[in-house]
């Protein structure tokens, strides 16, 4: 895997209801890191990751994955929802759940393989739900159905997975668990986009971050970029601007 | 009345009732499987909308067409169809979301649709309609329900991994590059399907029965999928069948004993089921801690 791979925005507008809520922005987020994103309600976070999925046109600009656009590339790159989009009573084992990432990749019709079975297996190991594969997905708890989730994610091949607010609702504890398995899966070669309110834990635990307020205000590594300037540019003054959701 | 000889006789011999009878399997098979579909994608409501929409393509299919039954079907497969579509458009041209705009639009044609009959046929018919009559049908029906039964199973089974992805989570489904919209828009058309199927044997009113029963006494058993699927087929198909003998040997309406003969199951099912039902849920039971292996174990190393 190269490490030279990077999800690069360039001159990218991208409109909600016809205003732009993303506009000239400029960035390039490198793999093997977990990245995260930052800016006030309606800086055009959760905007930016729809228009890499591919969900809202693009009114300007580009959005590259590997030198490629990422049309071309939809298979790698998957997502995690801010709320649930799971139906929480559906009659599902974690496995299943897992499985259904390789269903992605097989069609509707194709038999399950070895080597589909192995890339479950490997998803659910990596991810640590292999001990409750066989119980009920609604039975789980919140941090284990994540990561029953993103193992679905990596199961279907994903190299880069954006995940929108995905600590919410989640203990410290658990959160803290599922940004160091993000982490460690980011660092083989792959990248992780989250969006992520608590500025604390975007300095504990993401390599690079990206400042935005319907543009970039900065782009980069966590320590240098997250300065108090670029914070209050970001956030405007006055700066209370720590620990906040929403 | 029926005559007492006749519901006393041996319900096998009579050539109707067995066809009646194959009907009534076939019907609570295929039901039983779209059900667990409607019932998980909470779409139930919508489909007794789009049960009682059928109303004025039958009533227009009569006065165009007359009583016979494939211009009537085809008047209720344009209706629920056209409903499904203006639903659609209402939701995403104006401020109404798709449920108000089902509502909406199925109360409306079901008072065109009792308009049209009433002036047009005798009351009796309308009833016929509206409750249905198994008994009545003929081997056309039969075919017509029998296609519709194979071509649900086969459509489920082909398209069981769409439908379960985008059933289960239809963003990540999208995601993967699947067809959630045509997804969606299957489900409907088998939904108007089924439902015409149904008409004739237990009408309008109680066509949903045949759906949700089946399902929700399934949904109360099963933790899988698939296994739901199954047991929903199984237990529609045999409870329908139980419920129109039990009508033939009681002299009750047919329909209505189907429906009653699957929500018997229903009832015990909630309060029986040792995990999702009442009885499960308020005594103390030690499987399920046994099951547990804590809280939350996201410690894991």
């Amino acid at each position: 895997m190269s490490a030279d791979r990077a999800l690069v925005c360039h001159d990218l507008t991208v409109c909600y209801r016809k205003r732009p809520a993303v506009h000239h922005l400029d960035c390039a987020l490198p793999c093997n890191g977990l990245v995260g994103v930052v800016g006030p309600n309606g800086a055009g976070k959760s905007t930016l990751l729809h228009a890499i999925l591919g969900w809202l046109p693009l009114s300007g600009g580009s959005i590259t994955w590997d030198g490629h656009a990422v049309e071309t590339r939809r298979g790698v790159i998957s997502w995690l929802a801010q709320r649930r989009t799971q139906d929480a009573g559906f009659p599902v084992d974690a496995r299943t759940v897992v499985d259904s990432g390789r269903y992605a990749v097989r069609g509707a019709f194709a038999g399950f393989r070895d080597d589909d079975r192995a890339a479950v297996e490997a998803a659910m190991a990596e991810m640590h739900v292999a001990q409750f594969a066989s119980r009920p997905f609604a039975e789980l708890s919140g941090g284990q159905q994540q990561r029953v989730l993103i193992a679905r994610a990596l199961a279907s091949g994903a190299q880069v997975l954006l995940l929108d607010e995905p600590l919410t609702g989640l203990d410290a504890p658990s959160a803290d668990d599922l940004l160091r398995r993000l982490r460690d899966w980011a660092a083989g070669g792959r990248l992780v986009v989250a969006v992520i309110h608590d500025l604390a834990v975007v300095r504990a635990w993401c390599s690079e971050v990206l400042l935005l307020n319907r543009s970039a205000i900065a782009c980069g590594p966590t320590a240098a970029t997250m300065s108090e300037a670029n914070l209050a540019r970001c956030y405007g003054p006055p700066p209370e601007i720590g620990h906040h959701h929403g | 009345m029926a005559d007492p000889a006749l519901v006393a006789s041996d319900p096998f011999v009579h050539r109707f009732l067995l066809r009646a009878l194959a009907m009534a399997v076939l019907l609570g098979v295929a039901g039983g499987l779209v059900g667990c579909v409607l019932l998980l994608r909470r779409i139930v409501l919508m489909a007794d909308s789009f049960s009682h929409a059928l109303l004025p393509g039958i009533g227009l299919a009569y006065i165009w067409f007359g009583p016979g039954h494939a211009g009537l079907f085809a008047g209720a497969a344009v209706a629920g169809l056209g409903t499904a579509l203006m639903s659609g458009l209402i939701n995403r041209l104006t401020r109404l979301q798709e449920d108000a705009a089902f509502g909406s639009l199925f109360v409306l044609c079901l008072a065109g649709g009792v308009i049209l009959l009433s002036r047009q046929a005798a009351p009796v018919d309308l009833l016929h309609y509206l409750f249905g009559n198994i008994l009545g049908v003929t081997g056309a029906d039969l075919w017509l329900v029998c296609a519709t039964t194979c071509s649900t199973v086969i459509a489920l089974a082909l398209f069981y991994r769409p439908v379960l992805m985008d059933t289960f989570d239809p963003a990540f489904h999208r995601v993967s590059g699947g067809r959630s919209l045509a997804t969606h828009l299957a489900v409907l058309a088998a939904v108007v399907l089924n439902l015409i199927a149904a008409l004739q044997a237990v009408g309008i009113v109680l066509a949903l029965g045949l759906f949700i029963l089946p399902a929700a006494t399934a949904y109360l058993w099963c933790e899988r999928f698939g296994a739901m699927l199954l047991l929903s087929a199984i237990y529609g198909g045999l409870m329908s069948g139980a419920g129109l003998l039990l009508s033939w040997h009681l002299d009750l309406p047919s329909g209505a004993c189907m429906v009653a003969a699957l929500g018997s199951g229903f009832v015990v099912s909630l309060l029986a089921s040792p995990r999702h039902g009442l009885l499960g849920r308020l005594l103390p039971t030690r499987r399920h801690f046994a099951h547990d292996d804590g809280p939350e174990d996201c410690a894991t190393p």
